[in-house]
Formats: structure tokens, C-alpha cells, sequence
């Protein structure tokens, strides 16, 4: 065969072509993880250049960090603590305004079973600490003393605590909030398909490539098992698990969803799985139905007609919500 | 052929040579993968059984692969909830010492289908 020379350029050039783009990643995805409000947070996105998911996934770590300043009732800094502190309240920014009138209003559907005024009683028994213990009824009584969902009354971005010794703790619904608050970061970047999950707090944006996120949800009794597989796509899905912190004392096991009738943990179930419109959302109605039971439960998720749920009740059995068969994923 | 023609196409077969033995050259199969402050500090195979110790703030944690699986088996933090968090062993599981700034992730980097994308828990 004769020597062609414009043929052979053409033939290797395009074999360099080809080899270089098969080592290019497929789609553009990254996947990045940190250490965020006390917890892992690993963002996914996919879909555009590396370079513009890498600035949308720096800007939605830094949103959540910002609000870590805000919500933590571990720095003192934070404004959340500085309202712990203060006798009446105060002006809040429109990010802990958007928090609590959110809690505020989970917190009175559910006859207070989710309750933002849960930090004296949370330091009592340092559930987050090193050193948890079980306190006396007496302490916890007087933990107890003046909260529920009127102890505190936000007019705009004004907060009023009805009395001074309130301890106003967020855990149960900022880093949902903050979740959110990631996801709108990564929209305004462009990003269409992302998922960002702050331990076990997730939200599905958009889909994988060619179908819906998968999400496994935690057996609460065999942590090598996953109790279920759901499939989603712009959803949040939010699991409280009594499995997630606890300690034992005299052989009890003592978690950290506490009953604010009682003042110990909650007994009726061993984990909530919520599928709801946004993180915040399914955070305050896990812990709520958590509370509240099965039974009582569903009765309250019946107010949010988005949301979908699966309880496992403190005896194992299941209990879903009448939409939540659309989520599952059938084998 | 002239001197020329070797001169364009030398480069050009040696940069696609390249190319194919770094593609062969590639991890294949399910990693994990440790970090520490977003740096990658450890990567294993996933199927070679054997223990390791990462060095945090707290001291070292020590983390076994196993047939299950990895897991943390001891760490210096005062809860030790990363032991009770069990193994990794689809893509995308994590496990995390908080305390000591450890993370765990299973990787794949040859794309292997896991059963599920992320582990709400």
C-alpha cells in the first residue's frame, strides 16, 4: 500500500483524539466530602464541566459553613447561643427567622412533640458531650419548665422568649435548612443533578444520569442491612434513628430523641424515614413523628400532603404512609 | 517516508501510546479511600483483606477490610460511635471520625453499579 501521508496524519491524529477523551471522566461528576456541623457532608454533582461543579460545590460548602456560625449552640459566637443567652429574644437574621418560624409551626401541629426549647434539658443529660448521663427526675422537671411551642413568639424577625432561661436549640431542623440552603447554592451555579447529604439528611437534585437517585435507608437493628431502597429525584429524604447517639447506663439504652413530655428519650419507634419537599421540612417531621409514634404519627404527617413517611414502631413492625409505595423501589 | 514525516508522526503515536497505558495503568475495582481535611491520606483495595491506622488530632484510629467490608475497629475518640457505625461496602458509603477527622469513603472507580447511591441513617 502506497505511503499516504495526509491519510496517515489524519488516522493517528484521531487515535490520539479518542484516547485522550476516553480518559476524560464520562459526565463531569464530582464527589466531595466534609466535615460539617458536627457531621459528615458529601455533596455529588454532575452534569457540567469539572471546573464550574468544582466552584458551585466550594460555594455550597461555604454556605453551609456560614450558617454552622449561625446555628451552632456550641459556639458562643453564634446567634442562636447569643439568644440563649439573652432574658427576652431579640431581632434574628432572616436565615434563623426562616428556621424558626418553620420549627415554630411543626412544633404546634404536632402538640409540641417537636419543640425548639430543648436545650437545657439536651445539656442535662449531655447526649452530645463526652459525658452523657441520666439526670434525676427533678432536674429534668425543671428543664422542662416553660417550653413548648409557646414558649417563644416570632413577629418578622423578631423573637420573643417567654421566659429568660430558655435554651433555644436548633439540632432537630438547622442542618436540614442548611442542606437546602446548599441545594439553592448549586442551582444558582447552573447545577441540575447533585445530591447533598449532611449524615443521613439528604436532598436529591434533579437525577443520575438516565434515572432517579437510589437511596438506601439504614436497618435501625442490622447496621449491615439496609431496610429499604427508594427512588427520587428533587426530594429530600431525612432518617432519625434511636441507633444514631446513644449511651448506656445500668444496662438501659438512653438516645437522643427526647420526648419533651417526659424528658427522656422517645420510646415509640426505632427510626422515621420522611420524604418531604425540603430537608428542613423532613428534619422537624422525623423528630416529631419520631416522638409521636406511629399511629399519632401518620395522623400528623396527613397535614403535609408532600411528604410520605416510613415508621419503624419500638416492636419492629412497619408503618408507611399511603404514598410512600411510589418511592419504593421494586426488585 | 522523510525526516518530517517521522517527526509529526512519532509524537503523535508516542502521545496516543500514552494515553492507552495510562487507561491500563487506571485502579480498577472498589477502593476505599481515607481522608483527612480533604486530602486523600490512604487507598486500598476493597477484596485484600489487611489493617490499617490513620493518624488524627486524637491519636490513631485503627480500621480492618475485611469480607464484610471496612470498619473502624478502635479509635481514641471519647464516644466511639464511629465503631458502632458497622462496615462500608457499596460505593458511596462513609464512614466518619468526627473527633479525629477521619473519613471513609468506598470508591469505584471502574463504575461498578452499587445498589443504592447515597445511605440515609
Amino acid at each position: 500500500m502506497p505511503w499516504n501521508r495526509p491519510l496517515m496524519i489524519v488516522l493517528l491524529a484521531g487515535l490520539v483524539a479518542v484516547t485522550w477523551w476516553r480518559l476524560q471522566p464520562a459526565d463531569g461528576q464530582i464527589h466531595r466530602s466534609q466535615l460539617l456541623m458536627g457531621t459528615v457532608v458529601e455533596i455529588m454533582a454532575g452534569g457540567r464541566p469539572t471546573g464550574q461543579l468544582e466552584d458551585a460545590v466550594d460555594a455550597a460548602f461555604a454556605e453551609m459553613t456560614r450558617l454552622d456560625l449561625l446555628f451552632s449552640s456550641y459556639r458562643p459566637d453564634s446567634e442562636v447561643s447569643r439568644l440563649s443567652q439573652s432574658t427576652r429574644g431579640g431581632e434574628v437574621s432572616a436565615e434563623t427567622a426562616a428556621v424558626l418560624a418553620l420549627g415554630l409551626e411543626v412544633a404546634q401541629r404536632s402538640g409540641g412533640a417537636f419543640d425548639l426549647t430543648l436545650g437545657r434539658l439536651k445539656s442535662l443529660w449531655g447526649i452530645d458531650g463526652d459525658n452523657p448521663v441520666v439526670p434525676d427526675r427533678q432536674a429534668i422537671a425543671a428543664a422542662l419548665a416553660g417550653i413548648g411551642p409557646k414558649a417563644l413568639t416570632l413577629d418578622g424577625r423578631q423573637l420573643s422568649k417567654q421566659s429568660g432561661p430558655l435554651q433555644i436549640d436548633l439540632g432537630g431542623i438547622a442542618k436540614g435548612y442548611a442542606v437546602d440552603r446548599a441545594v439553592a447554592v448549586l442551582k444558582e451555579h447552573g447545577i441540575a443533578s447533585a445530591a447533598v447529604n449532611a449524615g443521613g439528611d439528604m436532598y436529591l437534585l434533579g437525577q443520575r444520569p438516565e434515572r432517579p437517585w437510589r437511596v438506601g435507608i439504614q436497618h435501625p437493628r442490622n447496621k449491615d442491612a439496609v431496610l429499604e431502597t427508594v427512588q427520587v429525584d428533587d426530594r429530600a429524604v431525612v432518617t432519625s434513628g434511636d441507633y444514631e447517639r446513644f449511651f448506656e447506663q445500668d444496662g438501659q439504652r438512653y438516645h437522643h430523641i427526647f420526648d419533651p413530655q417526659s424528658g427522656f428519650p422517645a420510646r415509640g419507634c426505632q427510626s422515621v424515614t420522611v420524604i418531604a419537599d425540603s430537608v428542613a421540612l423532613g428534619d422537624a417531621l422525623a423528630t416529631a413523628l419520631f416522638v409521636l409514634g406511629p399511629q399519632a404519627g401518620l395522623r400528623l404527617l396527613d397535614q403535609y400532603p408532600g411528604a410520605e413517611a416510613l415508621i419503624v414502631a419500638a416492636d419492629g413492625s412497619l408503618h408507611a404512609s399511603e404514598g410512600w409505595t411510589k418511592y419504593q423501589v421494586t426488585p | 517516508m522523510t525526516v518530517g514525516d517521522w517527526l509529526v508522526i512519532l509524537p503523535l503515536l508516542c502521545s496516543a501510546l500514552a494515553g492507552v497505558a495510562w487507561v491500563a495503568a487506571a485502579p480498577g475495582g472498589t477502593r476505599v479511600v481515607v481522608t483527612q481535611d480533604g486530602q486523600t491520606c490512604f487507598t486500598a483495595p476493597l477484596d485484600q483483606p489487611r489493617g490499617f491506622d490513620i493518624e488524627g488530632p486524637l491519636g490513631l484510629t485503627h480500621l480492618v477490610i475485611d469480607e464484610q467490608g471496612v470498619r473502624i475497629t478502635s479509635s481514641p475518640c471519647p464516644r466511639k460511635l464511629c465503631l458502632s457505625m458497622g462496615p462500608a461496602r457499596h460505593t458511596g458509603d462513609l464512614l466518619a471520625c468526627v473527633p479525629n477527622r477521619i473519613l471513609v469513603r468506598i470508591d469505584s472507580p471502574g463504575g461498578e453499579e452499587a445498589p443504592y447511591d447515597l445511605l440515609s441513617r
